[in-house]
């Protein structure tokens, strides 16, 4: 069982982050969700056992680890939330630069640093011809 | 016991009530001053109170022991949270004084705090990841402040990054609760030294990729300068001297008090990466010519020194690793405030924060500094690197001040008077620590040892 979990955590972990590496943005959004299924797969595993469902008053049985369960579900909870953060932020910036690829969001910057850069080296010719 | 509670309770209930409000109101700016102020009180009365009487424990929910979650505010707790209260509350004003442009921050930066508490605070490993979320949500909406193109690719970046640094802290947790049974700090602490070490080492090494995405550390800081030069500089405080204390935190938490063994075991690792990251961060600082990309390289660099003190390790390597971590912290937080700002007090408070980056007296960076260099005086190579990245960032700093004030490039608002009486304090307080090292010395040597004790 562990290894069953083992090797899904490790396939949706690899698809993740195959998307993730992806340009379209939409896609980089899937990579991050699936990754966090990875880990809350990974919550689960982590406490396998086996026995009565843990609701009170216990019964005389062992019940298993409800620990892992509430973590899996926190995550849960908090993987919707910063998936909708990250999916309204996604939203913005395709409608800032009408464009869904992160090419074009690196490009921006890109330009900006060009821009900088060459403001510097005027600054920096003046700067020569005034030492001269 | 109640200081830990209100603490946690002012900033949660407040941010929730003052994320509901439109915050470019400056009442409401004026509000979450307020709220913060309390919160950093109530942190300084636990504080005294931890370093007085130690630790402080509390079970949530009137659970029994074991069963609920625990808080627990040690010495190095305490000190991080009143150090990230009190970022955030200088930003905070800053940014009210300015005038907030977007109605949503004062109720972010309120949550910020909440999470920083609950994170410097809690004594529980997955209570941990969850206020690591909270804290890191609100840098994610912090990121887009100002909302043009720049912000919102920054943020891009910023979102993207750290939720995968995120997630994979979330499966260390998993792996730690597997091999330890338990999330509570202590008891895991207790426990790792009987597992498997090759678990403990993929454990550790998860902590340590999430922590240093965090922190900016070399192999994972690509994502650091685009942030920090596109956000605004409050923002950028906010995130550079609170949020990013969580990596340091993080690593001296998790590596001294929970995986100490592996901690060693990397040691050498830490000091390499740690000086890649102090010569990266330096050479990169130097070629840069606007405050703002200067300021994010150095931060690359600055931390460099709190991992390699930390690879050191010991109680002098901890102490060490905490000071630098505290000064650092209140340097960007100085530093990230003034720029965009112009005038003759600007211009000193700069070039009072740039003595301290530099490690120069009477700024606090030169105690950090010293105790850095009494850290590494076992090896010479260390303690060469150290001095070249000291030079590095006394030329880096200086150049900029040069640049920017006396050449008049630096653009921007003349600060107000109130502005002025906020780095005026900011300014007081590096020079008081500088001046009057004494206090801070014991406090980051209380800290050190709540990791050596639970180490050794």
């Amino acid at each position: 069982m562990k290894l069953a979990f083992a090797l899904a955590a490790a396939t949706i972990f690899g698809t993740g982050a195959y998307l993730l590496l992806h340009r379209d943005l939409v896609r980089v959004v899937l990579g991050v969700v699936l990754i966090s299924q990875a880990a809350v797969l990974t919550l689960v595993a982590s406490g396998l056992t086996r026995g009565a469902a843990p609701i009170y008053p216990l019964t005389e049985r062992d019940v298993s680890d409800p620990l892992s369960q509430a973590m899996a579900l926190t995550a849960i909870v908090i993987g919707l939330g910063v998936t909708a953060l990250l999916l309204v932020l996604v939203l913005r910036v395709v409608q800032a630069f009408a464009s869904r690829e992160i090419d074009d969001v690196a490009h921006d910057e890109a330009e900006r640093d060009a821009a900088l850069e060459r403001v510097h080296a005027r600054e920096h010719e003046d700067e020569e011809a005034a030492a001269r | 016991m109640t200081a830990l509670a209100l603490a946690m309770v002012i900033p949660w209930a407040a941010g929730i009530v003052l994320a509901l409000l439109d915050g470019r109101r400056r009442l409401v700016g004026w509000l979450a001053v307020a709220v913060l102020a309390a919160n950093l009180a109530a942190l300084v009365v636990l504080a005294a109170d931890v370093f007085g009487n130690g630790p402080v424990e509390e079970v949530t929910g009137d659970w029994p022991t074991g069963v609920g979650i625990t808080l627990r505010a040690d010495a190095l707790g305490a000190l991080f949270a009143v150090l990230s209260s009190s970022a955030l509350l200088a930003a905070t004003i800053h940014e009210v004084l300015d005038g907030v442009r977007d109605r949503v921050f004062p109720g972010v930066v309120v949550l910020l705090g909440a999470g920083l508490t609950g994170v410097f605070l809690t004594g529980d490993v997955f209570d941990f990841y969850v206020f690591f979320e909270l804290s890191m949500a609100a840098g994610y909406i912090l990121a887009t402040y100002g909302g043009t193109r720049r912000e919102l690719g920054a943020a891009l970046i910023f979102t993207t990054v750290n939720l995968l640094g995120t997630f994979v802290f979330l499966l260390s947790v998993a792996g730690l609760y597997h091999v330890t049974g338990t999330l509570d700090m202590a008891r895991a602490a207790a426990r790792v030294a009987d597992v498997d070490p090759n678990a403990a080492i993929l454990i550790a090494v998860g902590f340590f990729a999430a922590f240093s995405v965090k922190l900016g550390l070399f192999p994972f800081h690509f994502w650091l300068p685009t942030v920090y030069t596109g956000a605004r500089p409050a923002v950028a405080a906010i995130l550079s001297g609170g949020l990013a204390n969580i990596g340091a935190y993080g690593l001296l938490r998790f590596g001294g008090e929970l995986l100490p063994d592996e901690l060693a075991l990397a040691s050498t690792a830490l000091i390499v990466i740690g000086c890649a990251s102090i010569v990266y961060g330096g050479l990169l600082a130097v070629s840069r010519r606007t405050s703002t990309e200067m300021l994010a390289y150095s931060a690359i660099g600055q931390v460099g020194y709190v991992l390699v003190a930390i690879g050191v390790g010991g109680p002098v390597g901890f102490a060490a690793a905490i000071l630098y971590a505290v000064v650092n912290a209140l340097n960007k937080t100085l530093l990230f405030l003034t720029v965009e700002m112009r005038g003759a007090i600007v211009g000193a408070v700069f070039a009072l924060g740039a003595l301290s980056v530099a490690g120069v007296p009477p700024a606090a960076g030169f105690v950090g500094k010293l105790e850095l260099f009494r850290a590494a005086v076992g090896s010479p190579a260390v303690l060469a690197l150290f001095f070249a990245g000291s030079a590095l960032s006394f030329v880096y700093v200086f150049q900029i001040y040069q640049y920017d004030f006396w050449r008049g490039e630096r653009t921007g608002a003349r600060s107000g008077r109130p502005q002025q009486a906020l780095f005026g304090v900011l300014a007081l307080v590096v020079l008081g620590l500088g001046v009057w090292p004494e206090p801070l010395l014991a406090l980051s040597h209380d800290a050190a040892a709540v990791l050596a004790g639970s180490s050794g």
